[in-house]
């Protein structure tokens, strides 16, 4: 873009792997938690996962995280937070909020003490606003935010790069690069590297009426090339089976959380330009099958409504879809093919007419 | 685009609002346009972009261009986002002139090989868009019409296909009518439930036609046909004629490319499924469908539908057989074998996010920062500064702050365009309490 001063930018970026960007989403739901106390509890697994993102800071210099909680009443931004009154400093660089440092940690790495700091402390604020008659009211969490807080955070962190790097690519300007298909090396090579790494507890039924937001996040990061990758400590959630197969992460369920640890380090720290080079723990029998609208029954052959593509196990009565309303013609399901009427229909006039018969075409079906 | 004129869509369709021949950056003068129009000619003929152009207080354009700028990023957002009725199965058929025109280098590299491109791209991103849709691609050459690829619902065939005309040169006159022909008989079979839509990309500035291509736009509206253009020389008086008889007396589907940019546009906003007319167009139907599981074999098995053999694939709910890659038809039995995540990827056009307000400097107190990237929003300045930057382009926020009006968060340029083109989810309202569901009825889940 700006081809005065990119000379010096150019010679870094070429020498140097492209940063990555690791965005944590963590289930913070209270009751799955809860559930896991004995095997694993939230303050041992809150530590693990800092061990996992220093790691991923250790890396490279330039790498960066982003930490969002998925609670049960809100999603929210554990790192990096933005105080909504002091507007100073937001490009992630937060130290004026680290001010409350105790003097035993200033030995450690400051990236590392930054993300500690402000984590615990976010997440202590976040536990600390959670009432019992949030608890009470629901046992879900919020994924589909979670998911489009990480997703709007590394669109901002991709244009932020790019701009500072030069970069040429249409997506600095906003534009979504097409969706390469095979071939996605050129987006790869280049340009910040995004991941999502899901730290899931809670169960599937739970986040049912997410499902449509949930699916366009899937889909967002599908055309954007950002992997999601999927720690289930408990429970099964066939969304985030979904997520991962469909953006080639990684889904793990962990027959043992107290090991989690060692669960990140192994199959989660990697990125995407060494993943290439990885046999990845991937999983194969994912369910795609569809649930029916109107009984909930799990269904291998479905009916589909034209207009909103609502499924339904067996064709509504009346015709009418349950879900838009709409007059629905139906097809002749059940019916007996037609094919065999129609050859002796023709053998009939073939030989009750006179023997000069023209061959008829065969009757097409109208449109 | 409040700016766009409803009157003349006529009563067809009220919605489509994304008229985009007539885009430009300018949003005054309509009146003066609106004559233009029913001459036929087009706003751009008359375009004085430097007259947009204000000097800001520190003698430069910076402020006006940023500006602009952001006016032309706000401008792709503001689309109706009533939930309408669109058609979700599509049926499109692809033409392409292959005709000697397109060796002219007025696009780069020439308009042949950009074509090609942009074809590609076009196939990808429908597929993207439509995930249940069938698109089939025909070529114009010679004054003949013929078949680059099938119908199918397989890009990977569309894609090779079109890579394969790059061998080829262009040449000969082009028949618009031919290809029509062709095209109706290729869409004559498809079911009634689905759209059927013809488009073309015409480089010539001229027909040769073996009859009357006036009988052809007859059949065309006889059968249902919609017919859209994009016109890379100048406007041609049949096809804009084949477009406003093919759309009910409506050519906003007639469009001619400016530059490579305009192009890609014109091409890319076929890809949305268009609203369903109101007069009957396509009748509504119950579709029966499969919904496979994917099996995985230790030893490589043909599949039905190429012949190749491989170890994974989807086995056929009716009759067992195997197919290799989703969406597609049976190749035995017929029936239609989908995912539960391709009907979800069309669910986004049904239930369109709604459009983000700008926030005038009143109300911009209440954020410093972006909700959802957590950029910072320029502060708040003194009232007797509120007017000044009153002259800016429409749909463009004083403060640089839009607000959702379901959860009244407020957001940056940028997420804006995000979340309305990538995501289609609000980072706001997802992130709130459970209860409340802007995006889709919460019946609206396919899984277990």
């Amino acid at each position: 873009m700006n081809a005065v001063d990119a000379t010096e930018h150019y010679e870094t970026s070429a020498r140097d792997p492209a940063p990555s960007l690791l965005t944590v989403i963590l289930d913070t739901n209270p009751h799955a938690w809860a559930l896991l106390e004995n095997s694993l509890p939230l303050s041992k697994a809150i530590a693990n996962i800092l061990v996992f993102l220093n790691a991923h800071l250790a890396c490279n210099y330039a790498n960066e995280v982003a930490v969002v909680a998925s609670h049960n009443q809100k999603a929210a931004w554990l790192y990096p937070r933005v105080r909504q009154n002091t507007a100073s400093d937001t490009d992630g660089d937060a130290a004026m909020n680290g001010s409350s440092a105790e003097p035993g940690q200033v030995n450690k790495y400051r990236p590392f003490r930054i993300v500690e700091e402000q984590v615990t402390q976010n997440l202590r604020e976040l536990m600390e606003s959670t009432s019992g008659a949030d608890i009470q009211g629901t046992n879900s969490t919020m994924m589909a935010g979670a998911l489009t807080l990480a997703l709007s955070h590394i669109n901002r962190s991709s244009i932020a790069w790019a701009e500072a790097h030069g970069a040429d690519m249409a997506a600095a300007g906003g534009d979504v690069p097409p969706t390469g298909g095979s071939t996605g090396t050129d987006t790869m090579g280049e340009g910040l590297q995004s991941r999502i790494l899901i730290v899931s507890v809670s169960g599937a039924t739970d986040s049912a009426h997410q499902y449509i937001p949930i699916m366009n996040a899937i889909f967002a990061c599908q055309r954007l090339h950002i992997p999601i990758d999927v720690c289930k400590l408990s429970g099964d959630a066939v969304f985030l089976q979904q997520a991962s197969d469909a953006t080639k992460g990684v889904y793990m369920s962990l027959a043992e959380p107290q090991g989690l640890l060692q669960y990140l380090m192994m199959a989660f720290l990697p990125d995407q330009r060494s993943r290439r080079h990885l046999i990845l723990p991937t999983r194969v029998d994912v369910d795609f099958r569809a649930a029916c609208f109107c009984h909930r029954r799990v269904v291998d052959i479905g009916f589909v409504c034209s207009i909103c593509l609502s499924i339904f196990c067996e064709p509504p009565e009346n015709g009418d879809c349950l879900t838009c309303g709409t007059h629905l013609e139906m097809g002749d399901y059940g019916a007996k093919p037609a094919v065999v009427a129609r050859k002796k229909k023709k053998k009939k006039r073939v030989n009750g007419q006179s023997n000069t018969a023209t061959p008829t075409p065969t009757p097409t079906p109208g449109p | 685009m409040a700016d766009s004129d409803e009157e003349y869509i006529g009563g067809v369709s009220e919605d489509e609002d994304n008229n985009p021949a007539f885009r430009g950056p300018r949003g005054e003068a309509t009146t003066s346009r609106a004559k233009r129009r029913k001459h036929g000619g087009a706003e751009w003929e008359v375009s004085r972009t430097w007259e947009t152009l204000v000097e800001g207080a520190d003698g430069t354009i910076s402020s006006t261009v940023e500006g602009l700028l952001e006016a032309g990023k706000r401008k792709r957002l503001l689309r109706d986002t009533t939930p309408l009725q669109r058609g979700i199965i599509r049926h499109l058929v692809l033409i392409l002139d292959l005709s000697q025109s397109m060796i002219e280098k007025d696009l780069r590299p020439t308009r042949y090989l950009l074509t090609l491109r942009y074809a590609q791209e076009f196939v990808r991103e429908f597929f993207e868009q439509n995930p249940i849709s069938q698109l089939g691609v025909l070529g114009l050459r010679d004054g003949l019409a013929l078949r680059v690829s099938d119908m199918s619902g397989n890009p990977t065939e569309h894609i090779s296909a079109i890579q394969a005309l790059r061998d080829q040169d262009p040449k000969g006159l082009p028949s618009i009518q031919n290809g029509l022909e062709m095209a109706r008989g290729a869409l004559f079979h498809t079911p009634s439930h689905g759209t059927r839509e013809v488009f073309i990309i015409f480089g010539s500035l001229l027909s040769s036609d073996p009859g009357d291509i006036h009988q052809t736009i007859a059949s065309l509206v006889a059968d249902n046909i919609r017919v859209g253009v994009v016109g890379l020389a100048a406007q041609v008086a049949i096809c804009r004629e084949i477009c406003a008889k093919t759309n009910g007396g409506d050519y906003y589907r007639y469009g001619v490319a400016l530059n490579e940019q305009h192009f890609r546009e014109l091409v890319m906003d076929v890809t949305t499924p268009p609203a369903t007319y109101s007069q009957k167009q396509s009748t509504n139907s119950l579709l029966m469908m499969g919904f496979p599981s994917r099996t995985v074999e230790t030893n490589p098995s043909l599949c039905a539908c190429h012949s190749k053999p491989s170890c994974g694939g989807y086995s056929c709910s009716r009759c067992n057989s195997k197919a290799c890659g989703l969406p597609a038809d049976c190749a035995s039995c017929g029936l239609t074998l989908i995912l539960s995540t391709h009907l979800a990827r069309s669910y986004h056009h049904l239930f369109p996010l709604m459009n983000w307000v700008e926030v005038p400097w009143q109300r911009a107190a209440r954020s410093s920062a972006c909700f959802a990237c957590g950029i910072s929003l320029p502060p708040v300045p003194p009232k007797d500064q509120w007017q000044t930057a009153e002259g800016q382009a429409k749909g463009v926020s004083v403060s640089s702050r839009y607000e959702c009006p379901a959860c009244k968060n407020h957001f940056c340029i940028d997420c804006d365009l995000f979340a309305h083109e990538v995501v289609h989810n609000c980072p706001g309202c997802q992130s709130k309490a459970a209860r409340f569901m802007p995006t889709g009825p919460d019946t609206m889940d396919t899984s277990v």
